[in-house]
């Protein structure tokens, strides 16, 4: 089980994280959902022990980490954001150098060998120097070598960034089958598709906070039925702000001098309206229309796309 | 402390499959003692050995660029080079597969711009795969220079800053600038062949505390390498002992100890793996190079336990001086000039090149209490004037302090960072 309470970091003046907590039972996938910069990684790091928090407390296990980093590690199973092997080094010998760190030896350490590379189907490659492997070959083995001792919680920050859908399915399979086992896993991800396929739960996060938090039916419910529309040109930000909110069936969540950004209902019957508005104030070059979505939730929360 | 053991075992193994740099910074203590016995134990020699052929292309054509054979033909290497420049590299093929040639070293066109902008310059060196040991000798010999030049490179700023400026304004130079210039890189020449003060080695050696000169190497070849060897020795494993540090380094930047980090096991169990590895890596290297002087410049070997205790108290210093550098560094460049300065600086303070018994009184004070100096010294006590353990004393001292104190900070320091 991870416990998260209430994680303040700051680097400099650059606020990482603003007060983050959330809790993951066993066998349950909780997803951390946000653009670069968002904080996951530093989330990451303090579970793991690697970045001390400003305040907050992670226990994993009930074990705190900040008190008993050692201990709390020996349940803990960690794939780092970028892949970290030994190039030189076939895929068995990497996985037997860290299964050792993690403490197993002689057959035990064979076993789990065998049986991780047979999970991530690299048995026949085992023996090749790693240097030679496919980006999604390495992403695979990155991922064995955080989870070949069975530990009981499992953090993946952002397992399958640059690689092809094929190869991105077959890892998503791979988280299931870990969380099947009984691991509670943190999984964070800047891809919306990826977090609704896998993830038993979602925290959003932003700017080092989670917006939003719940399982995806909850977090659509809270998307609402309103659609956004998006407004692309040249504006005066001021003026347009202050016509947009006499309309009480606008909501404005975003104006600057090139993009406006509201939600409504029923947006094509607006739209005449809004677009006459528009072109009072400014220039419109571009519109867009959103349906309803775990994305129209992200934009009104933060403002901004995922993907930005 | 098992898993420092795992990870120095796992380090130590990655070095023995892949041993890169490391055997080409082996090669220079045996290269640069061969040389030094060119030059200067030549009246011992039987017979000269046969001069390397280099080959040299210049594309470059620019003032720098036809500076760059003096070094394979001055000072105490023009005995050991025969440098012939060719027109192209087909020739220098032809000349390959006909065996008449070890190595060729090309100065790529731009080679003088990036230099004089300050940005990193490259030669580009090909070796004979025909010949086995010639491109060796040639490589470490160009390795060598490259080190010794880096940390020179401020004593030609000045002719280079000349010839920049000349560039800038965009005219022919009078005949007064280009003596102007030329000078400059001559001394600039003259400090690279840092070897070139060895001409002045007396034979006859005065040591410190001494009234009577002791006999020297003489015309004994065996003489001449116990009291050469040793520095040179302790010279090439400070630069193994970065090239060693500096893999942990790029493991860092890769993540790789990041990653060790996060499984369940100190931050100081994972230092002491890298100090274990440094220091074993070595001594490991320590005691092939001791068997090679043994062997090939048969070097009488005695009081092997001796030896061992200064060189394990340098290997100490030195490991901890290039792990120091690393903890402190961001990336592989700066970890390697700032170290390889300090090597250069210890080196010539200690009596690497010249030795410090032909120093002024002053200097020869300084070489005794700097650690590769005080090793040196150590070493040639007992392999020279065939000095017990007890006698070692204040040398062995100093050495085990610097080691102690340099390794200590090291770990301090290291623990720190990898602490969240
Ligand atoms: N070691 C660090 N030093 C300074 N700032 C950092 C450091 N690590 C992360 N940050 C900053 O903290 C914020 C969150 O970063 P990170 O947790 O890596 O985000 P994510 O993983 O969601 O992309 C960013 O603004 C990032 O620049
Ligand atoms: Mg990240």
């Amino acid at each position: 089980m991870i416990e998260v309470v209430n994680l303040y970091k700051k680097y400099g003046v650059n606020e990482a994280l603003r007060g983050i907590s959330f809790r993951v039972q066993p066998g349950e996938i909780y997803g951390l959902l946000g653009p670069n910069g968002a904080g996951k990684s530093t989330t990451i790091g303090i579970l793991c022990g690697l970045v001390r928090p400003d305040a907050g407390q992670a226990s994993l296990n009930g074990i705190d980490i900040a008190r008993q980093p050692v201990e709390a590690r020996r349940v803990l199973g960690v794939v780092p954001q970028d892949v970290a092997l030994y190039s030189e080094f076939s895929a068995r010998d990497n996985l037997a150098f860290f299964g050792r760190l993690y403490g197993l030896r002689g057959a035990a350490l064979t076993g789990a060998i065998d049986r991780v590379l047979a999970r991530v189907n690299l048995a026949d490659r085992a023996k090749e120097p790693v240097e030679g492997f496919s980006g999604g070959m390495l992403r695979r083995l990155n991922i064995a070598a955080g989870v070949l001792h069975n530990p009981s919680v499992v953090l993946m920050d952002e397992p399958t960034v640059g690689l092809d859908p094929q190869t991105r399915a077959s890892i998503l399979d791979l988280v299931r089958a870990i969380a099947a086992g009984g691991a509670a896993i943190v999984y964070t991800t800047h891809y919306l598709d990826e977090a609704e396929r896998l993830c038993d739960r979602l925290g959003i996060i932003d700017h080092g906070v989670i917006l939003a938090e719940g399982t995806l039916q909850e977090l659509r419910e809270a998307a609402g039925a309103r659609e956004i529309i998006a407004l692309r040109g040249i504006f005066r930000a001021d003026a347009v702000t202050l016509e947009i909110e006499k309309h009480t069936e606008w909501e404005l969540i975003k104006a600057t001098d090139s993009e406006l950004l509201l939600t409504v209902q029923h947006a094509e019957q607006q739209l005449a309206a809004l677009l006459a508005l528009a072109a009072t104030l400014g220039t419109v070059r571009e519109v867009a229309i959103r349906q309803p979505s775990l994305e129209n939730l992200f934009i009104k929360l933060t403002g901004r796309e995922l993907r930005e | 402390m098992r898993a420092t053991f795992i990870v120095a075992a796992h380090q130590l193994r990655r070095v023995v499959r892949n041993p890169g740099l490391i055997l080409l910074l082996l090669a220079i203590p045996l290269t640069l003692a061969v040389m030094e016995y060119g030059a200067f134990g030549r009246s011992a020699a039987e017979g000269k050995l046969p001069p390397v052929k280099v080959l040299f292309l210049d594309e470059d054509d620019t003032v720098v660029s036809g500076f760059l054979p003096q070094v394979f033909s001055g000072g105490p290497a023009k005995d050991f080079f025969e440098l012939a420049q060719v027109p192209d590299k087909q020739e220098a093929a032809r000349l390959f597969t006909r065996n008449q040639a070890a190595a060729l070293i090309v100065v790529p066109r731009g080679f003088q711009d990036a230099l004089l902008a300050n940005r990193p310059a490259e030669l580009v060196f090909y070796r004979n795969p025909i010949q086995s040991i010639g491109p060796d000798i040639v490589a470490s010999m160009l390795q060598m220079t490259t080190l010794i030049g880096n940390g020179l490179y401020a004593k030609a700023l000045e002719p280079i800053r000349q010839v920049k400026a000349l560039l800038d304004a965009g005219r022919d130079p009078t005949s007064a600038e280009v003596a102007a210039i030329s000078q400059g890189f001559f001394e600039a020449g003259r400090r690279l062949q840092g070897l070139d003060a060895l001409t002045n080695l007396r034979i006859g050696v005065q040591r410190p505390g001494d009234t009577q000169a002791r006999t020297g190497f003489g015309s004994d070849p065996a003489q001449f390498f116990a009291y050469v060897f040793p520095g040179l020795v302790v010279f090439a494993l400070m630069f193994i002992a970065q090239a060693l540090a500096i893999r942990l380094l790029r493991d860092r930047l890769k993540g790789l100890q990041r990653r060790i980090v996060m499984t369940p096991v100190s931050p100081l169990a994972v230092v002491l793996g890298g100090v274990t590895y440094l220091v074993v890596g070595l001594l490991v290297l320590l005691v092939f190079l001791g068997v090679i002087g043994g062997l090939v410049f048969r070097i009488p070997l005695r009081d092997p336990l001796s030896l061992l205790a200064i060189g394990l108290g340098f290997a100490l210093f030195a490991a901890g001086l290039h792990l120091l550098s690393i903890s402190l560094s961001k990336s592989d460049r700066s970890a390697g000039f700032v170290g390889s300065v300090v090597v250069l600086v210890l080196s010539l303070l200690g009596g690497t090149f010249v030795p410090a018994e032909q120093y002024p009184p002053f200097l020869q004070r300084v070489a005794a209490i700097v650690p590769n100096g005080a090793a040196q010294q150590g070493f040639i006590d007992v392999l020279v004037h065939k000095m017990p353990l007890v006698g070692l004393g204040p040398g062995l001292g100093v050495v085990w302090a610097w080691g102690i104190v340099t390794m200590a900070l090291a770990v301090f320091v290291e623990r720190r960072r990898l602490r969240a």
